[in-house]
């Protein structure tokens, strides 16, 4: 009896998930199921034995039918409320049930500084003929728990993600792989100290070159906060897991223009999630995971154990696969070899029995093995998303362009590499040279110049005028202010008032006079008014020294998108450009320096994979001619939400390319001016040693609607204002707009990469 | 002439601009502030309705908005600045002349005042013209060397033309005001002075530039009027003195001409140098294109070397004491009126020959302060106000006679400006004298102390006019 009981309480947790994943028991008969299992449960003791078994059979039979009925047509948003339901396996289950044993590093449930996110140290068992290995590894991830509320549903604080990096690092001291499971549905949108966007961005720039192997696997993916621990060699993902740039309700909200407060409707959802193209076949198809783990039908839940079996052997294979590639390409065949063999050997045995391995393979690597894992990283994100944007390629520009690299390459070693360094130690041994020698022969010939000077003394001319010697700092000021690039902007005869005009008094602003003279700024106040991208292009830079590179590659609609569709092209003839992101080579005061821009005509400034790559196409340029490199942000809303992950995709890509040519020695600026938001800032923005922000623009992770909506609570007016952004130390100074192109050349001057040509 | 002028001014400017432009048969409309409401030149234009309200109330003379506003609104077709506020201020100029509804700016066109209002465009302009300007640099500088350079050339030249003390000043090139300047005597002090000017500099205006200058102590500070026309005509009304200053460098004692022989025996030949500095003007204004009155503030060194100071783009508070030693047809010409007549694109119908400079002119400027402490300002109420009736003198003010009158505390307390004139210097410092015995201003601040003006100061200074 306790026998049928039990089914009877397994059945009735099937009809539950059932009945989560359809919201409610309006599906199939599932109503019909839900009234059965009341009346067999109300009626418990009025059956035999017997009876009450064959009543059990029959709703598992149909229960096992409707479940394999939902499996069959599961929709996108089914799977987002797999992943979200409380029966679903959480990290706490794979720590139990994948590794032997586990010791959780800094929680113990809700005693955390972050219960969002769990790090523990865990050993694997592998058994190869009959002897049995132990290794370490370090696993990181979301905790979604199951249902509790201080869990936040694996939505990761700031803080929790710093812990997160911190046990990263202490992984890379002690050389063990790192396994990162992600359950969440996005960061927790606050910018306190570490700061949501800032924090992912420095877990970004860390994991670019962390030098063990990461392996990670996706559950629910939520856009940033996913790539806080995302960052891999191999990437898995969970067949019933969603991995997306924007939860689907929220980009429902967005295109669906919801009113504050409320919720998109129900048939909205649904589509934005089948647009997003999250499932995990979409994601594999797309290029951003590598393999996915099969789960059971209807995805896995807290007590399957056969799939945590699995899962254990899909983590090693995944770890030995990343381990060997870096030893060589040939153990890495032959491992395949053997693996396959034993797949073939095991076939005709039961599922779970092909997921032991028979070789023992060292997880520790040596230094050129380092150095190999991280060149292969990089090479994997450089590659990825390079289908989803458009570009004019044939096979004889490819080789034409690639040609042009190579002899450039070979010109730049040659002039900065190999002579500036030889000159370099001419130049100083000169200068102690004659260093000693004027000394030398000041001494000597003091007595006599003195003398001299008595004699001969110098006729001073009559009142002193110096004429203007045209200096270089000279001209570059009066550069600055012939303004003949005037904004369109002013062309209206009208007052504006400012917004602070209460607080300070200012008065009404003339608008020519505004976007004319005072550049966009209230003299009184020193409020920022926005302005064009353009007025930058023409004011920031010395005139004509700007040249556009890759205009070419243009945003693409890699998912159809049917937004897009609609709306890319009228945006391209609009602004007559091909993406959000324009790239060029100019010089300021002359120095000169790569530029990357976004801005915000062009959809807002979001960055999709034409951004994308043409933000590493600079940061590669600028590499290669030892150039600094400027990231100006006019404007960003984020990571353009109809590309889906081959959007989100740009965080790591991006943060990959912008740390290998910091590491080359280059100097990285980042400037921000009006909005900017999200992914980029948390990612390849917000790594940047030296991030300014132009005064009154603003810069966070969300919106206030996004934190009203996760956080529950209203943030005031200025709370993503620059001057708090450098409050909380995410931004290293504020930049007034008139003083731009000085404190740029400034900057420039001052805080020049080892390896660029003016130092 | 069908025109109609905003004044947007306040105070005896005010009303002398509201005659001028009756004179020339022109309606006007004034502003003013609630401070203002019993000044004279409210009270005037408010009797003067015949059905058309003149007068307007705006927030402040310095706001544009209002006072376009009001322009708009009685279909005035010109503003004139006055002195102060915005006669200066090529931004308001601009915008009066470019907006959608244009208005004449009774003044020069708004890139004279831009070029001529940068003190260093001024120099640097003057100094390729060849016209002397005070020995220093005539752009920012930003290295130390070269400042030490100047700074020692600078020195040398003193000391060889037996400077006593000889010393020179270091000054951030974006300030003004007199803020941001160090005086250096030794060259050994000039880096510490300098970095320290310049990291001022760096702080309070962003931008590190220095000047170095010359410091002069023994001069005079002379004007010369010049009058131009929007037709390239261009004539100058004499020169006048201006070397009586309060401690906050406010004129209080002019006189025309520049210099007089029997006030003070020159190392120089005044006249000549006089003549130098209007034929100096005349070239740089020339040089500009300059089409309004203005004035070129010179400095004369006690061995007669003159140096151009800079240029005030308007009509000066001074300007009537030039006049009334000048002589068109015989008569006193009204400057204001002049500079209405020709803003409005009138000719000058006259040429330089038909100017005729004879006799003297002093004007006397009436504040209300304590002249032995810092001329601090006085503020209260003045119940008598009355001056001798003379044909040798004529006053200003927008104090009104017949009633009590608040100083306004908002303002500068200038009272009055008292003209006279006479055949030479010693009858028109007499008459001034003899003006001052005659003036009666009474007054009581809120705790019952009498009022307290400059008029012993001014008798007592009148002696000190064009000497060294």
């Amino acid at each position: 009896m306790e026998h049928t009981r039990k089914r009877l309480a397994k059945c009735e947790e099937g009809i539950t998930y059932l009945c989560q994943i359809k919201e409610g028991s309006d599906w199939g008969n599932l109503s019909g199921l839900t009234s059965k299992l009341e009346g067999l449960k109300n009626s418990f003791y009025d059956y035999s034995e017997e009876q009450f078994s064959d009543e059990v059979s029959q709703l598992e039979e149909s229960l096992t039918f409707l479940t394999e009925r939902c499996q069959e047509d599961i929709s996108p948003m089914d799977r987002v409320r797999i992943v979200r339901s409380p029966l679903r396996f959480s990290l706490k289950d794979i720590l139990e049930n994948v590794y032997e044993d586990y010791t959780e590093l800094g929680g113990e449930g809700e005693a955390n500084i972050d219960p969002a996110m769990v790090v523990a140290k865990a050993n694997i068992l592998r058994r190869v003929k009959n002897r049995v290995f132990t290794q370490q590894v370090m696993v990181i991830g979301h905790e979604k728990g199951h249902g509790e509320e201080y869990r936040n549903g694996g939505s990761s604080k700031p803080w929790g993600n710093e812990k997160a990096l911190r046990f990263m690092q202490v992984a890379e001291t002690e050389g063990i792989p790192i396994h990162c499971y992600i359950f969440t549905p996005g960061a927790f949108p606050v910018e306190e100290y570490p700061g949501a966007a800032q924090q992912i961005a420095r877990n970004l720039y860390a994991m670019a070159k962390l030098r063990v192997p990461i392996v990670s696997i996706i559950s629910e993916g939520g856009s940033g906060g996913a790539e806080a621990i995302g960052l891999s060699d191999l990437r898995l993902m969970f067949s019933h897991g969603y991995y997306s740039v924007i939860s689907p309700e929220g980009a429902a909200a967005i295109e669906g223009r919801v009113k504050d407060g409320l919720k998109a409707p129900k048939e909205l959802v649904e589509q934005c999630a089948e647009h997003l193209k999250i499932t995990a076949e979409d994601n594999l198809e797309l290029g951003t995971i590598d393999r996915i783990v099969e789960e059971p039908p209807l995805g896995a839940k807290h007590d399957d154990f056969a799939f945590f079996k699995k899962l254990r052997y899909e983590m090693m294979r995944a770890t030995d696969e990343v381990v060997l590639r870096t030893k060589s390409l040939r153990a890495f065949r032959a491992y395949e070899l053997k693996l396959k063999k034993s797949d073939d050997d095991d076939s005709t045995m039961e599922v779970d029995a092909d997921t032991t391995i028979h070789i023992d393979i060292n997880w520790e690597l040596n230094a050129d093995e380092r150095k190999r894992l991280i060149a292969l990283r990089a090479k994997k994100y450089r590659e990825m998303a390079s289908k989803a944007y458009c570009s004019e390629t044939n096979r004889f520009n490819d080789f034409w362009n690639s040609a042009c690299t190579k002899t450039a390459k070979v010109y730049y070693t040659i002039t900065y590499d190999i002579l500036k360094r030889q000159q370099k130690q001419v130049e100083k041994v000169i200068k102690e040279v004659s260093g000693e020698g004027s000394s030398f022969l000041k001494r000597l010939t003091a007595p006599f110049s003195a003398a001299y000077d008595f004699v001969v003394h110098k006729p001073a001319g009559r009142g002193i005028v110096r004429q203007s010697s045209p200096s270089p700092r000279q001209e570059a000021l009066a550069l600055e202010f012939g303004d003949t690039y005037t904004s369109p902007l002013a062309n209206e005869d009208r007052t504006i008032t400012c917004p602070n005009s209460l607080k300070s008094g200012c008065k009404d602003l003339w608008i020519p006079d505004l976007y004319g003279e005072f550049c966009g700024v209230c003299e009184n106040c020193g409020h920022h008014f926005p302005l064009e991208y353009k007025w930058y292009l023409n004011n920031l830079f010395d005139r004509d020294s700007i040249q556009e590179f890759n205009k070419k590659i243009g945003a693409g609609n890699p998912l159809n998108h049917p937004i897009l569709r609609k709306k890319l092209q009228p945006v391209k003839n609009e602004t007559k450009r091909e993406s959000a992101n324009i790239t060029f080579q100019a010089k300021v005061m002359d120095v000169d320096l790569i530029v990357t821009m976004l801005y915000s005509d062009f959809r807002n400034g979001t960055v999709g994979a034409a951004e994308g790559e043409k933000f590493v196409r600079a940061c590669e340029l600028a590499k290669l001619q030892r150039k600094p490199l400027l990231a100006y942000v006019h404007t960003t809303g984020g990571i353009r939400i109809q590309e889906g992950t081959m959007g989100v995709i740009q965080m790591p890509k991006c943060t990959v390319a912008v740390r290998d040519y910091v590491d080359a020695g280059g100097l990285y600026i980042v400037v921000y001016d009006n909005n900017s938001y999200a992914g980029p800032v948390a990612s390849f923005l917000g790594c940047s040693f030296y991030q300014f922000a132009i005064r009154s623009s603003r810069i966070g992770f969300a919106g206030h609607r996004v934190i009203r909506d996760t956080t529950g609570q209203d943030i005031p007016p200025d709370y993503h204002s620059a001057r708090n952004a450098l409050k909380r130390g995410h931004i290293h100074g504020i930049w007034d707009r008139r003083d731009f192109r000085r404190n740029l050349h400034q900057a420039l001057m001052t805080m020049g990469g080892r390896n660029l040509y003016y130092r | 002439m069908k025109d109609r002028v905003l004044i947007a001014n306040r105070g005896e400017i005010a009303i002398r601009i509201m005659r001028a432009c009756k004179e020339l048969g022109l309606d006007y409309v004034i502003v003013y502030t609630d401070a203002d409401q019993d000044s004279q030149h409210v009270h005037l234009a408010m009797e003067d309705q015949d059905g058309r309200k003149r007068a307007w109330r705006v927030a402040s003379y310095t706001d544009p908005n209002d006072i376009l506003a009001v322009a708009d609104h009685t279909g005035c077709t010109a503003i004139h600045p006055g002195y102060g506020f915005f006669s200066e201020d090529y931004r308001f100029a601009r915008r009066v002349t470019i907006r959608d509804r244009p208005l004449t700016f009774i003044g020069p066109n708004w890139e004279v005042i831009k070029s001529l209002g940068d003190k260093i465009n001024t120099k640097r302009v003057a100094n390729r013209l060849g016209i002397p300007t005070i020995p220093g640099t005539d752009g920012p500088i930003y290295n130390e060397m070269e400042a030490e350079e100047v700074a020692t050339q600078l020195l040398d030249n003193q000391q060889q033309q037996k400077i006593k003390n000889p010393s020179i000043l270091v000054k951030a090139a974006a300030g003004g005001g007199g803020m941001g300047i160090e005086e250096v005597f030794r060259i050994e002090q000039l880096r510490r002075v300098y970095r320290q000017v310049q990291n001022y500099a760096k702080r309070q205006f962003g931008d590190g530039g220095v000047l170095i200058e010359q410091c002069l102590r023994d001069y005079n500070h002379l004007e010369v009027q010049l009058v131009c026309s929007r037709h390239g005509e261009r004539l100058h009304f004499g020169t006048r003195n201006c070397t009586i200053q309060s401690t906050g460098r406010q004129k209080r004692l002019e006189a025309a001409p520049g210099f007089d022989v029997s006030c003070f025996t020159y190392d120089f030949d005044a006249p000549k140098v006089l003549r130098q500095i209007v034929d100096y003007s005349l070239k740089l204004a020339d040089h500009v294109n300059y089409d309004n009155v203005g004035t070129w503030e010179w400095i004369v060194a006690r061995n007669g070397t003159p140096y151009l100071l800079e240029v005030n783009t308007r009509i000066q508070v001074e300007n009537d004491v030039s006049a009334r030693i000048s002589y068109l047809h015989n008569k006193q010409p009204n400057l204001l009126r002049e500079q209405i007549r020709l803003a409005l694109g009138d000719t000058m119908g006259y040429d330089q020959k038909s100017i005729d400079f004879r006799g003297s002119s002093i004007e006397l400027r009436l504040v209300a302060e304590d002249t032995n402490r810092g001329f601090a300002p006085w503020i209260g109420t003045i119940s008598q106000f009355s001056f001798p009736q003379e044909d040798w003198a004529a006053v200003y003010t927008h104090v009104p006679f017949d009633r009590a009158y608040t100083i306004p505390s908002e303002y500068d307390p200038n009272l009055a400006l008292v003209l006279v004139w006479g055949d030479d210097m010693t009858m028109a410092k007499n008459r001034a004298r003899q003006f001052l015995d005659g003036t009666v201003i009474e007054g009581h601040n809120n705790h019952g102390e009498a009022i307290m003006t400059n008029i012993p100061y001014l008798r007592g200074n009148l002696e000190r006019l064009l000497t060294f």
